[in-house]
């Protein structure tokens, strides 16, 4: 994807130095590469209301497991859908490009 | 209010209902919380964690407001409209830049809020202090139904529960008696004795009483050294079986600070296996009149009546 080849710095968690949390947050990066599988299928199919939700829970937990930036990113994808006037899910394709990039780029 | 009178809120171990749409966040809680003493319950979305507030009522509910479907004023407003778990604690997540969201979900009725993501120990600190609180607020509202000196319920609840019964039994005619209790010249031993004497005869009684009776009876202190005991899915032949043990009990107890006297009580019983036409006044009447001729009849007995017919019953048969 695009976005990979961009920037290829790693975010880690806040939590990362957590003993309580460290295997959690693992559990959490290691789930992403399938929400963001999911959330491609969702904007590649013109799913907008399968995509709010997935960009939803994104930024519900982001935050608690170390990576405001996700619950930021994941907020303003939410936001620019629920806001959208037209039909075609292209024209957030910023907004999501934005989200998958941070995704992409999780570390525990 | 919790219908126990044992309920014990100190070392209790309380349910926490989570209700929000990302399982990150669950799996979240139950990591963090893991040290507290309490359970934890998930709901994915707010029908379902309405459902779950009314069926296991839990102690507290952390409440997700931006859910999609149904968002968590509408549960917090469901909730706090008539349903059975409208007086469960809610504290509401939210997120950071809403302050608008805290102030209506407060006037909804949720007690505090937690900002996500969350600070752990902010979190802790809230939950706890709101789970505190609701034992506070429970305690309170036994208290005011429980009698000091004996640790029965008092006459406001038996009240309450005497009023409640007959009407189950009305709708559904399931069987109910009710027992009423006058401790046999109970006014000599005060004056004999000394009030501490006459005390720890009522603290034995309604510890005989609540031993003797079960779960689901409904023990009170009627009055100065007036019993009453409610029997609900009770006949009167078994009402005036426990109330036949309680008095050959007590008859037999011995006390320390009067051995030569011993303490008897005379007992009314009334009750049916079916629904009555009867109010909760005319039923009182008619089991005080029992106990007036169990009084009359010698003390230290039990007099036990059909309350439609008004004929005497006698003590089922069985074992104890
Ligand atoms: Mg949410």
């Amino acid at each position: 994807m695009e976005s990979n080849t961009g920037n290829p710095e790693l975010i880690m968690s806040e939590f990362a130095d957590d003993p309580d949390m460290c295997d959690l947050v693992r559990e959490y990066v290691g789930m992403m590469p399938r929400r963001m599988e999911q959330m491609t299928d969702a904007f590649e199919h013109n799913r907008r209301e399968q995509l709010i939700r997935l960009a939803h829970q994104l930024k519900g937990s982001g935050g608690g497991y170390g990576f405001p930036i996700l619950t930021d990113k994941a907020g303003k994808l939410e936001h620019f859908l629920h806001d959208m006037t037209g039909d075609d899910l292209a024209e957030a394709d910023a907004e999501f490009r934005a989200l998958l990039d941070v995704c992409s780029k999780l570390a525990a | 209010m919790k219908q126990d009178l044992n309920n014990d809120t100190d070392d209790k171990r309380h349910s926490v209902l989570v209700i929000d749409d990302s399982e990150d966040v669950h799996r979240l809680l139950q990591a963090r919380l893991r040290q507290e003493n309490i359970d934890l319950l998930a709901a994915l979305d707010g029908r379902t964690g309405l459902a779950i507030a009314e069926q296991d009522s839990p102690s507290l509910i952390l409440l997700d407001l931006d859910m999609p479907d149904m968002d968590g004023f509408e549960v917090l407003r469901e909730l706090k409209d008539g349903s059975s778990a409208h007086d469960i604690p809610v504290i509401v997540l939210s997120g950071l830049h809403s302050p608008a969201d805290k102030v209506v979900a407060f006037d909804l009725g949720a007690v505090d809020y937690v900002t996500k993501p969350f600070d752990l120990m902010e979190l802790r600190v809230r939950l706890r202090a709101a789970l505190r609180m609701s034992d506070l607020v429970d305690m309170l509202a036994r208290l005011a139904h429980v009698d000091g000196l004996t640790g029965l319920w008092n006459r406001a609840h038996f009240d309450d529960r005497w009023a409640a019964c007959i009407s189950e039994n009305n709708r559904h005619g399931r069987p109910l008696s009710v027992a009423l209790f006058d401790l046999d010249h109970f006014k000599s031993i005060n004056d004999t004795y000394g009030h501490p004497a006459g005390d720890a005869v009522l603290q034995s009684f309604a510890k005989l009483i609540k031993r003797e009776c079960r779960a689901s009876d409904i023990p009170c202190r009627y009055g100065g050294e007036e019993f009453a005991l409610i029997m609900p899915d009770t006949a009167p032949e078994d009402a005036k079986f426990v109330c036949d043990r309680i008095r050959t009990e007590l008859a037999a107890l011995s006390w320390p600070a009067h051995p030569e006297r011993k303490i008897t009580v005379s007992i009314g019983v009334s009750g049916t296996d079916k629904s009555v036409a009867v109010t909760p006044e005319q039923w009182l009447e008619d089991t005080d009149k029992t106990l007036y001729r169990s009084k009359k009849g010698g003390r230290d007995q039990v007099t036990a009546i059909d309350v439609e017919s008004g004929n005497m019953v006698e003590a089922s048969a069985k074992a104890a």
